[in-house]
């Protein structure tokens, strides 16, 4: 039994070490490549953090990317990220009652209904009071 | 499930439809004030469906395909807790002008932290014991921060880490338990155990007969530990207490420590209730009351603010009612069996008494002067005579003197020590009782034998009057004449699986 426990270990062993081979191995063959002439250097120009060519610019899902990643996040954002979890949540828990409710309303009948209007409910009153408390204005 | 289920989860279900309420109200009409009476006058219904519910005694107190058990043990803690909230409501009455326009949230919040309580207290299932004890965390990691200075938001900082550490501490254990159980019913928990020591699966060498058993079990107390501000996990206490409000601070004290102990009770015994195990657990405790109230007590002495030193002398009344957790039958064949639980159930309750009392008092005085060292309240004793009656009677409780409930309290925990062959224990925490009438006699010698720093006169808002009073009167009562309460936790600690049953 012990024996088995720790086969179990080797095979989370065995998928750790792929994870770390296959991306380190695709970056060390890409580097041997430049080494051998085979892939296209990207010369560094001398002003190239003041104004980087289109290559080393940071790829942001196509679009010109506005400012230094180091900025400072507005404060406002925490409030928008605490919203985003309660709908977050709400569709988390809604979702899998939403598969099953066949079954659940079966054996249930109106709590099954009843029990996620409540949930609702309760993640109504934080959104209600989010807004009534201006957390989604943003000035 | 069905109608059933919903009767017996009804007062913690009130008190849930009762803190939305409250936060709805104060969304809707923006005054305090109103939020603050109706909730008190809300607090009646799950208070009356409590009562109601003790009466009924239903057979099957299995809620929710066995989540929770709504037995008369719940119900005790369930009246407590409503009890707790609806003094914590009231002292804040005044107090709430310092939280500026967050005032009606902070019924909302306590209602909410309630709520967890009291689930809690009747959980039953470990998954159920990890969400209620987050639902009764997170709102008092949110209220200490409520004062919107430094030190508060330092106190609500640190009581959050703190208690996410120990909420990891404590899912790990579960996790253990769990692991090696296979379910997280904690009746099926013991079931499971006994089949183990019945078919030898379990390891005489080793403590708790597996080391994985072991380990879950020391996470899962030591995530509880933070809770119920035993040593080692105390060093959240004093921080938490001198900043955060003076009324959460009361309510994390009395309620807060109450629904621990509930929860560690109801786990010990109906979980890891067997003999071979109690008898380990036992000596566990039995080290961890001695370390907590002798360090609680020995940090107390230099104090001189005086909620610092609450923060200490909670610390010090916990390792009293570990003393109770440590008492177990199983050390000896002649003792009886409920003696430990009962006491530590009956200290539970007279301290909410005294603990209110005390800390209504100096909610009181603090109003006023707003200050929160023993200095502060010199001459007391002429300057606002009730009130600094009222706190003496509930200092006088905790030291254990005679004719309060905190000297009955103790004489039963040691009862039940001795009576258990830990002598030893009970004497250390003689001992204990001893080093602590140092620091509880110095507020009262401020109140009563140091000249006042000024004339004038501090006069006692009605409503904090009768809650201050009340809690005081129940200190004094049951110190009389313990026998209904002693009863009342004698039935709640039968009604226990694995206290009653084995």
């Amino acid at each position: 039994m012990l024996e088995d426990y720790f086969r179990q270990y080797a095979l989370i062993g065995i998928f750790a070490a792929v994870a770390v081979l296959v991306p380190t191995g695709m970056l060390l063959a890409s580097y041997l490549a430049s080494l051998a002439r085979i892939r296209p250097t990207r010369p560094r120009p001398p002003n190239w953090r003041e104004s980087p060519p289109p290559y080393l610019r940071t790829y942001e899902s196509g679009l010109q990317p506005i400012g230094g990643p180091w900025r400072r996040i507005n404060i406002r954002y925490y409030a928008f990220g605490l919203l985003f979890v309660i709908f977050d949540i709400e569709t988390i828990f809604l979702y899998p009652w939403a598969v099953e409710y066949g079954v659940l309303s079966a054996r249930f009948g109106i709590f099954a209904f009843i029990e996620a209007l409540i949930f609702i409910g309760i993640l109504a009153i934080g959104w209600a009071y989010a807004w009534r408390k201006r957390a989604m204005e943003w000035t | 499930m069905g109608a059933h289920d919903l009767w017996l989860l009804s007062p913690q279900l009130a008190m849930a439809a009762l803190a939305c309420t409250a936060l709805v109200v104060d969304l809707a009409t923006g005054r305090s004030k109103l939020v603050l009476w109706l909730s008190l006058i809300g607090l009646v219904i799950p208070a009356a469906l409590s009562i109601a519910l003790w009466a009924a005694n239903p057979a099957d107190t299995l809620v929710f395909f066995g989540a929770a058990s709504v037995d008369r043990f719940s119900l005790f803690f369930t009246l407590l807790f409503t009890g707790v909230a609806a003094a914590v409501i009231v002292s804040a009455e005044k107090y709430a002008s310092r939280f500026q326009e967050q005032r009606g949230e902070f019924v909302g919040l306590i209602l909410a932290s309630t709520t967890g309580m009291m689930l809690l207290a009747s959980a039953n299932e470990l998954i159920t014991i990890y969400v209620s004890l987050e639902l009764t965390a997170l709102p008092v990691a949110a209220l200490l921060a409520f004062l919107r200075e430094d030190r508060s938001a330092e106190a609500g900082m640190k009581f959050l880490i703190l208690s996410g550490v120990s909420s990891a501490l404590l899912l790990y254990g579960l996790v253990f338990i769990f692991g090696f159980t296979g379910t997280t019913r904690l009746d099926e928990i013991f079931a499971r155990i006994g089949d183990l020591q019945a078919s030898g699966g379990f390891d005489s060498t080793v403590p708790f007969g597996s080391y994985g058993l072991l380990l879950g079990i020391a996470l899962a107390i030591s995530g509880f530990a933070f809770k119920l501000a035993a040593a080692p996990f105390q060093m959240w206490v004093p921080d938490a207490y001198e900043g955060g409000p003076t009324p959460v601070v009361a309510f994390l004290s009395v309620a807060s420590k109450a629904a621990g102990f509930a929860v560690v009770l109801r786990i010990l015994y109906s979980a890891f209730g067997s003999p071979e195990l109690a008898v380990e657990w036992s000596a566990l405790f039995a080290v961890l009351a001695v370390v907590t109230m002798t360090l609680g007590n020995l940090m107390a002495l230099p104090q001189k603010n005086v909620k610092r030193l609450l923060g200490y002398s909670t610390i010090s009344q916990a390792g009293f009612m570990l003393i109770g957790l440590a008492a177990v039958s199983a050390n000896t064949s002649a003792g009886s069996l409920v003696a430990g639980p009962q006491s530590v159930v009956f200290y539970l309750a007279g301290y909410a008494f005294t603990n209110l009392a005390v800390f209504l008092g100096v909610i009181a005085i603090t109003n006023r002067t707003n200050d929160n060292t023993i200095a502060g309240f010199a001459g007391m004793g002429r300057r606002a005579p009730v009130t600094a009656l009222l706190l003496a009677i509930g200092l006088i409780s905790l030291l254990g003197l005679p004719p309060t409930v905190g000297f009955m309290s103790k004489i039963f925990v040691f009862n039940a020590a001795v009576n258990s062959g830990l002598a030893w224990l009970a004497l250390a925490g003689v001992l204990n009782s001893v080093i602590s009438a140092y620091y509880y006699l110095r507020v009262i010698r401020a109140m009563y034998m140091e000249a006042p720093t000024s004339d004038e006169r501090i006069t006692l808002d009605p409503s904090l009057g009768v809650a201050t009073g009340i809690a005081a009167f129940g200190a004094v009562l049951f110190g009389v004449a313990p026998w209904f309460l002693l009863r009342a936790a004698e039935i709640a600690v039968r009604s226990l699986s694995g206290v009653a049953g084995s």
